[in-house]
């Protein structure tokens, strides 16, 4: 019985748990769960079939790992007119900053089960380091001396101007509602049904948006839109650099949903962790919150199956005349609600 | 790339003309290995996000067809035109069969006619659909992609089960068509027609009532009606300007003049009127479809070439005629010789009018064959329409006037 409680004990030593097992590995499952289900869902709406031969009792799952392990052993080819050290660093720094915000969100309401030792500003922290995996991909653009990862970054700069201010304004609304910037103080208020995707529904559509923006799912894939920029700033890349510029917008998009989880579905919610023992008190919340990111993760990939891609301009317009105001009315709303309970 | 005075200088002195641009645009290279350029280069200079100057550049799938055409004997010709559209072959080639059998002065016997028109509208569907399917993902939308090339494949099916095969029919031969069709073809085909209207439905769910989709075509690439009469553009691209032209209703050919059916025309003239005079297109040919089987079920004992040369047909080829519905061709019949004498004629392609000058000396092969295809004439709009609008407009453009440029190129 000892060994099993040690054993748990490391396993739930937070650097590990939360960075390296719902951080990395969650986030490496969700995507490539989110890219199944994208492919598998869309084959369904259009009649096919899609992955099925790697593994037919698993739909074709394997399918994943099988692209995974080509895009890991592909040879990596790096132009002679890159910028050579901006043009590797970019993706990878990208990838590993953008699992980083969950290093700052609580996933347990017990302090030692934290990766930092203080929630105080965490929704503002997590927030903050969001913002920076988007110029990274800048970066990458920029560095591939290429005319199409030029235009595609360039776009992406754009974008980001137009959804980060909409993203941090619509999850800010939680703290004047709940009073504060800590997470767990906003999951906690939300236990076990008051989430707030239902007290502030518009705060939370805006913060889907702005996901969908920023990641560029469908019907915003505008950076990257092949039919006039090939594969936008990632053009020039190749095997596991592509790879990893890919999966991280993957990534990105399972880090904000554990975000929008926290802040807009109750985090762990309705569970209350008892305080014994790290099985109950960690792995089992913390799981709460991967299953419920990665239901907001599916919802956003089926989007793939019914949409168009906006045109740039289109895109910019609704996110600056409609959904921005959308996110302010949502902060209004939170304010109100703060005033009243 | 900054040039100093003195080279400058030195170029003039050489007598090569220098200027200076008034700014400096962005220029780039979309294609000939692009995923959104086909088999072309469209070399796009751009201001920011405008575009301001578009050139195609084709003539990368050029094959040389009108010349190839003049060393091979009359009938070896359909096969080689019907690969300049291979995915309309039906419809490309009835054309240059007419005008042969406007020189050898054949009529070819209306059960004949029917099967044309059958096939013909069979493909035009095949067709439509087809540049539906790469418009669509163009847009991004990639279910529009996969259901329009899902559906041509009932289409593609039934002229295999016409002809015997799925693209490259060669159906047409000077005076009638290659095989009759079979006896239970009627039964699939309005299956299949009935299959297509109730898929029309979920077309325009998805996709021509989707808000993302009609704010991306609407008011893009506007081309007015005088416009679209000056730059000589043919085909659903004129009727979405509201030019009410089609060959099938002004210069009837085969049977047209016998069926029943509209033309759609649009007034608006940008992309989303294209994509929806191509749409009603598709609802008319399923119409036509219809009567042209409804037809040939009632009118079974007419031979499927011209009576004179059904009667001309040794025992055995009539024996395998009656048992089959082929139509076996004469070694006669492959190196005939035509009378002397020009002759043109024109079809509705699915892209729009397709035109053939054929001349013959009177041997074996044409002295001549000219074709003028309707994408050859709707490339224009890549240089007179495209400037002005954004560069993720381009593949709405392109994707509207459904360019196909192994067509162009010929």
């Amino acid at each position: 019985m000892m060994v099993l409680e040690t054993l748990l004990y490391i396993i739930a030593y937070p650097p590990l748990w939360q960075v390296i097992v719902i951080g990395l590995l969650g986030s490496f499952l969700t995507a490539m769960i989110a890219i199944w289900f994208e492919r598998k869902a869309a084959a369904r709406v259009q009649r096919r079939i899609g992955p099925y031969w790697a593994s037919p009792r698993l739909g074709g799952f394997l399918n994943l790992v099988a692209d995974m392990i080509r895009y890991i052993l592909q040879e990596v080819i790096i132009p002679r007119t890159v910028d050579k050290v901006p043009f590797v660093l970019a993706p990878v720094a990208a990838f590993v900053v953008s699992i980083m915000p969950i290093a700052f969100v609580p996933l347990s309401p017990y302090e030692k089960f934290w990766p930092v030792p203080d929630m105080q500003y965490s929704l503002l922290i997590a927030l903050a380091i969001t913002t920076v995996p988007p110029l990274l991909a800048v970066i990458g653009g920029w560095a591939s001396n290429n005319k199409f990862a030029v235009i595609g970054s360039l776009r992406e700069s754009y974008v980001i101007t137009a959804y980060e201010l909409i993203f941090v304004i619509a999850v800010l609304s939680a703290a004047p509602t709940f009073l504060t910037l800590n997470v767990l103080h906003i999951v906690e208020a939300q236990s076990p049904f008051m989430w707030l995707a239902f007290l502030n529904p518009i705060a939370f559509l805006a913060a889907f948006l702005a996901v969908l923006m920023s990641t560029s799912a469908f019907p915003f894939e505008i950076p990257e839109s092949e039919h006039e920029v090939v594969a936008g700033p990632y053009t020039e890349y190749s095997g596991i650099l592509y790879a990893l510029n890919m999966g991280g917008a993957y990534v990105r998009r399972f880090i904000y949903a554990v975000l929008i989880s926290l802040v807009f579905l109750g985090g762990w919610a309705p569970y209350v962790p008892p305080s014994e023992g790290p099985l109950f008190a960690i792995i089992v919340p913390s799981i709460i919150v991967a299953v419920k990111a990665l239901i907001v993760v599916l919802a956003m990939s089926f989007l793939r199956a019914v949409y168009g891609r906006y045109r740039l301009d289109q895109a910019l317009d609704s996110a600056w005349r409609l959904v921005l105001p959308l996110a302010l009315i949502g902060l209004g709303w939170g304010i109100a609600l703060g005033l009243i309970m | 790339m900054s040039i100093s005075e003195g080279t400058i200088g030195e170029l003039r002195a050489k007598g090569v003309e220098v200027k200076r641009l008034e700014r400096e645009y962005y220029e780039i290279f979309i294609g000939p290995q692009h995923p959104g350029s086909g088999h072309m280069r469209i070399i796009v200079r751009l201001d920011g996000d405008i575009i301001v100057d578009a050139d195609p550049d084709i003539g990368y799938v050029h094959r040389t067809m009108e010349k190839l055409s003049e060393g091979r004997e009359w009938i070896k010709v359909t096969p080689l035109v019907e690969r300049m559209t291979i995915i309309d072959a039906c419809n490309v080639t009835l054309p240059y069969i007419n005008a042969v059998e406007k020189l050898m002065d054949k009529r070819p016997s209306t059960r004949a006619s029917y099967l044309r028109v059958l096939l013909c509208e069979i493909n035009r569907i095949a067709s439509h659909l087809y540049g539906f399917g790469i418009f669509g993902v163009f847009l991004g939308h990639s279910t529009a992609y996969m259901w329009g090339f899902g559906d041509r494949e009932v289409f593609l099916e039934l002229a295999e089960i016409l002809t015997g095969t799925r693209l490259t029919y060669t159906y047409h031969i000077p005076g009638g068509v290659r095989r009759d069709m079979p006896q239970d073809f009627p039964q699939m085909a309005r299956r299949a027609v009935r299959y297509m209207r109730n898929r029309m439905a979920e077309y325009e769910k998805i996709f021509l009532n989707n808000p993302v989709i009609v704010s991306r075509l609407r008011d893009v690439g506007v081309i007015s009606k005088t416009r679209a009469a000056e730059l000589g553009i043919v085909g659903p691209t004129l009727r979405g300007s509201g030019v009410r032209y089609d060959v099938r209703l002004n210069e009837p050919y085969e049977v047209y003049s016998e069926l029943d059916f509209e033309v759609p025309v649009f007034e608006e003239g940008d992309a989303l009127a294209r994509t929806l005079v191509r749409m009603e297109e598709i609802k008319q040919s399923l119409n036509i479809i219809e009567q042209a089987v409804d037809w040939l079920e009632k009118h079974r004992d007419e031979p499927v070439i011209a009576k004179e040369d059904y009667e001309k047909l040794p025992k055995l080829h009539k024996e395998l005629y009656e048992k089959t519905g082929r139509v076996k061709l004469l070694p006669t019949q492959i190196s005939m010789k035509v009378p002397p004498g020009k002759a043109v004629a024109r079809a509705e392609a699915g892209r729009g009018e397709i035109f053939y000058y054929v001349e013959s000396d009177g041997g074996v092969m044409p002295y001549r064959v000219r074709v003028v295809t309707p994408s050859a004439r709707n490339v224009i709009v890549f240089k007179k329409v495209v400037p002005g609008h954004r560069l993720m407009d381009l593949p709405a453009i392109y994707g509207s006037i459904d360019y196909f440029p192994p067509e162009a190129d010929r």
